[in-house]
């Protein structure tokens, strides 16, 4: 039998209904004060994608019960004893880590480009090679600018949703697609509330599509190296 | 370049929470997705196959 971990809380464990991923059992490891959640595998079943929504579902309803750090989906132990050694070994972040998540909750901000960034045109009376060296520049300069604006975006929803730095993580440019992925920790019980702060400020930029997600369990702010 | 909607885009940003992000214990398991393993794959690949998949679809329909 497999472990299939989904998060890690301290002990003592809440009363969760003992259904882990597709209907198996949901067991609990305890290691010192610490625990992990996780369902009752068999190796030779393969994981797939709606085994990752089922789990998340599952953290979900792990964080609603408890404070808990939500494991990477897809990891697992052979067995129990392999799953509290690895506990036992980062048992110090692990605590930081839940210390930190405790009561909150994290939102997501995605920006997409309204426009895709269009065909650069050089007009030239220089040579194919002066040419081309223009074209790159051109181009670098286009993408430094959508990065730089995309930073000044990230600036001012820091600003003025007056969020401590260090409870947002963010990404800019990661394609052409998307300006800013960011992810903000939230108390749980104002969530509704920062949320329909963060929209507002993000509806207030013309030159992207503001998506909004959560609140989720804090994925984005438990790792612990 | 596919454009991204929004149920994509909230799907893409789960998915890499779920596999990028969160509390790394030594594990052993992968996953696959139609033979792909999807573990450890960024957004940024992610995104990517979206809009390889797009591709693909607009040649098969032309």
């Amino acid at each position: 039998m497999t472990l299939l971990a989904h998060a890690i809380a301290a002990s003592p464990p809440a009363t969760l209904s003992q259904e882990g991923l597709r209907g198996r059992p949901l067991a609990w490891s305890e290691a010192g004060d610490l625990g992990l959640w996780s369902t009752e595998w068999a190796p030779d079943i393969k994981l797939e994608r709606p085994d990752a929504l089922e789990h998340h579902r599952l953290v979900e309803r792990i964080c609603a019960a408890q404070p808990c750090l939500p494991v990477r989906f897809g990891t697992a132990f052979a067995t129990s004893d392999d799953a509290r050694a690895s506990l036992d070994k980062r048992a110090a972040a692990l605590h930081a880590a839940l210390t930190r998540v405790a009561g909150k909750t994290e939102l997501a901000l995605t920006l997409l480009w309204r426009d895709s960034p269009g065909p650069l045109l050089i007009k030239s009376a220089a040579g194919p090679g002066r040419q081309y060296m223009e074209a790159r520049r051109a181009e670098f300069a286009a993408r430094e600018a959508r990065r730089a604006r995309a930073e000044t975006m990230v600036d001012r929803v820091v600003a003025e949703l007056a969020i401590d730095r260090q409870l947002v993580w963010h990404e800019t440019c990661t394609s052409d697609n998307v300006a800013v992925s960011l992810a903000v920790l939230v108390p749980t019980e104002r969530a509704a509330e920062r949320k329909a702060e963060l929209e507002r400020v993000a509806a207030r930029f013309p030159d992207v599509i503001p998506v909004l997600n959560g609140p989720w369990p804090p994925y984005t702010f438990a790792r612990t190296e | 370049m596919k454009e991204l909607t929004a149920e994509d885009t909230s799907l893409l940003e789960l998915v890499d929470r779920l596999l990028n992000k969160g509390v790394v214990l030594a594990g052993e398991a992968t996953i696959s997705v139609a033979g792909i393993d999807l573990i450890y794959l960024g957004l940024n690949v992610v995104l990517a196959a979206v809009e390889t998949i797009g591709k693909a679809q607009e040649r098969r329909a032309s």
